[in-house]
């Protein structure tokens, strides 16, 4: 155990910024989207992994829908939330974020078998990600406890201005 | 192993630093990974009917378990590797008894480029809803049905998708005495089957094709073999050694509306030694799923109808003598519960475990949901300053008896709930919550055990200071049936962005009278999170996705750490 720590240490210290890799997912009609086409636009974003059996993470998205609008008075993003549901609630998802008005202003993506999920190394959702307009991963933060959103919003500011 | 590993993370260590000095000059790609670890210490507990000295892997007064996993993925441009390494120091009580060492579960290389995509080594693939085929990795419920091979996958434009692969089936953990007995854990670490499995999906988009821009409608196909070497009494009977599976479905969405069909041929289902013994041995598998709701203008709409007629789908048809035989990873598809995933705690106690037909008596099931989102929007009569939300659900299932009819089958799930969420004040927000479940206690035997509760949930969250909130769950549990009425309570206490703390309490007052306590705290930041709590946790299920696992009851202490970079 102690070695896999120590391992894990000497990683961190000497990893490059990832990137986002590009993986199939589905968007809200069901059709295949490839997540490279998120770096297309060339503006940051941020990239929530969420499931509809967990609250946090329908906190913290609804406390980013919330925030929005004065959020892109003050930067140009966007918001990509991922939904980790497996097939069983897939369709519920998509009913999910329609009825929290989600679908107006994030893009929405299922990663039903979690491809996307395991390619950016997501163990537990809440799990954002703040990337910025070339496409690097420049935050990430597990977890999500109200209020949380003001240090993500930090994080977005500062990826709009590299 | 710990020596190799940390070799291993050196090397890796000082490549990546090389490429990290290097990289304005040239692309050396990027790695990532993560870590997780989960630690129990348990405790003696009489009233839980609790002691650590009679779990199997507690051995000679060992109190101490732990479940990690440390992945790692290198990008360079279209290329991909990674790996998955598992300990098991020894496994958690509850899941797998697994081999007490650090093993190599995954090993991939892939190369993806636009139209096209080829990987070797360990993957994970669904086809459709995965009634047909799903492989995935699920940590909570101790799953990991990967296979070791290669795939390849085709996408010409966005019109006709293909994808091919082939491989073995890895089977969660094996037992002990699975290893003692030499299972073939020498490379691939968690055990490899000797079934082989290949199959093929098709996806064509019939809108692309014809340039309609306001519909989607695509139709898909997959086919499925799996090869299995049976023993003597099995062939007699007429069982194949190969089962050839396909599914055929329909996917449509236009202005918010969408349908979604699915038929699944499963091939000859293998469903025991004594059906095999009166000459049927083999049975058709089948399973038929329709989909079709509305989403649009704040309202969200989903029908779901299922039937499953001896969608056994196993690994391992039957055998009680190959390793893994009875794990829960000892499948070879997706067939979840199609009910609500219930997350409070007093509603999670009965959890639907779906009837798949692997029961002589039975022969799967059939039923469906309707579920219902809606936004009244800010401003509205309704909806006042701040909008409010509310859902509904109802799903209901029956068996299929021996013969794949309803009459007989009996009621296996029904439930019914109602929430109502409400931003009240800036500061000020509830969730309120009903919930009926009818559940049949003993779905292996007639049916006719049916239990009835009705849950009641209130949900509130204060925001003191931007930083600093509370929130507090309080449920009520109502039965006649089983151990009576429940209560119980939750205080969270939240320190925005990183720390947060809980307690919480379940009571039995209806018959047992015990207390179901448990506190903790967790930071989190950046990359990391760390939890820590300590409580008593009774015997039940897990559920994640519709497939639920059965755990003893436990007490004790429990630490968990989860890492990214």
């Amino acid at each position: 155990m102690r070695s896999i720590l120590l391992s894990l240490v000497l990683f961190v210290s000497a990893v490059a910024a990832a990137q986002v890799p590009s993986v199939t997912v589905e968007n809200s009609k069901g059709e295949s989207f490839d997540t490279s086409v998120l770096l297309e636009e060339g503006t940051p974003m941020i990239i929530s992994f969420w499931s509809t059996s967990c609250k946090p993470c329908i906190r913290e998205l609804d406390a980013v829908y919330e925030s929005l609008p004065d959020w892109l008075d003050e930067v140009d993003f966007r918001v990509v939330a991922v939904s980790t549901d497996d097939n069983r609630l897939l369709a519920k998802a998509k009913s999910f974020a329609e009825g929290r008005g989600w679908g107006e202003d994030f893009t929405l993506l299922f990663d039903k078998n979690q491809d996307f999920m395991r390619a950016m190394n997501v163990s537990v959702v809440p799990h954002v990600f703040v990337v910025d307009s070339k496409g690097k991963i420049v935050f990430s933060h597990t977890s999500y406890v109200q209020g949380g959103e003001v240090e993500l919003f930090e994080a977005v500011k500062k990826a709009s201005r590299k | 192993m710990k020596k190799t590993i940390l070799i291993l993370t050196a090397f890796m260590m000082t490549a990546v630093s090389a490429f990290s000095e290097d990289k304005e000059k040239k692309d050396w790609g990027y790695l990532t990974g993560s870590l997780e670890s989960t630690n129990h210490v348990y405790v003696k507990d009489a009233g839980n009917n609790f002691d650590p000295a009679f779990q199997p892997q507690l051995k000679d007064g060992n109190i101490f378990a732990t479940n990690d996993y440390l992945k790692l993925d290198y990008y360079k441009g279209r290329l991909s590797a990674g790996l998955q390494m598992e300990g098991y120091f020894p496994t958690l009580v509850g899941y797998p008894v697994a081999q007490n060492k650090l093993s190599l579960s995954n090993l991939y290389v892939s190369w993806r480029d636009k139209s096209y995509s080829v990987t070797a080594g360990t993957f994970y693939e669904q086809f459709g809803s995965g009634l047909l085929f799903r492989s995935w990795e699920d940590r909570m419920l101790g799953l990991n049905n990967a296979l070791l091979g290669a795939r390849a996958t085709y996408n010409f434009e966005d019109k006709v998708a293909v994808k091919a692969f082939w491989g073995v089936p890895r089977l969660g953990k094996i037992d002990d005495n699975a290893a003692m007995m030499g299972a073939e854990d020498a490379f691939f670490g968690l055990g490899l089957t000797k079934v082989h499995v290949a199959g093929a999906d098709v996806s064509v988009s019939l809108s692309s094709l014809l340039g309609m821009e306001d519909i989607s409608l695509s139709l898909e196909g997959s086919l499925l073999n799996k090869h299995e070497a049976l023993g003597d009494l099995l062939k007699a009977a007429g069982c194949k050694e190969n089962t050839l599976g396909w599914s055929g479905r329909v996917n449509f969405d236009m202005d918010g509306f969408f349908l979604k069909g699915e038929y699944v041929d499963a091939g000859k289902q293998i469903v025991s030694v004594a059906a095999a013994q009166n000459g049927r041995a083999a049975v058709n598998g089948n399973a038929q799923l329709v989909e079709f709701g509305y989403n649009g203008r704040g309202l969200g709409v989903t029908v779901t109808g299922r039937r499953m007629d001896r969608m056994t789908q196993k690994i391992y048809s039957f055998s009680g003598t190959e390793s893994g035989y009875g794990s829960l990873s000892n499948m070879l598809s997706y067939r979840p519960a199609m009910s609500t995933q219930y997350t409070y705690m007093l509603t999670t106690l009965n959890p639907y475990s779906p009837e798949v037909g692997d029961k002589v008596i039975r022969a799967g099931e059939i039923g469906g949901q309707i579920d219902a989102f809606y936004n009244f929007r800010r401003g509205t009569a309704i909806g006042g300053k701040r909008g409010m939300k509310v859902h509904a659900n109802f799903s209901t299932y029956y068996g299929l008896n021996e013969t794949g009819g309803t009459e007989g089958g009996g009621l296996l799930f029904r439930d019914f709930s109602f929430d109502l969420e409400k931003q009240w004040t800036k500061k000020f927000k509830s969730v309120l919550m009903y919930s009926m479940q009818e559940y049949n206690k003993h779905h292996e035997n007639t049916g006719l055990y049916i239990g009835t509760s009705h849950i009641v949930v209130a949900d509130l969250l204060y925001k003191w200071t931007p930083k600093l909130s509370t929130r507090m769950e309080l449920q009520y549990l109502a039965t006649k049936d089983d151990q009576g009425d429940w209560m119980a309570g939750l205080l969270e206490v939240n320190f925005a962005p990183h720390w947060s703390v809980f307690a919480s309490d379940m009571w039995n007052h209806g018959s047992t009278k015990l207390h179901y306590y448990n506190a903790g705290l967790s930071f989190s930041m950046a990359h990391l999170r760390v939890a820590a709590g300590y409580g008593r946790y009774r015997a039940g299920f897990i559920c994640s996705g519709g497939v639920c696992r059965a755990i003893p009851a436990y007490t004790g202490a429990n630490i968990s750490l989860t890492a990214s970079f």
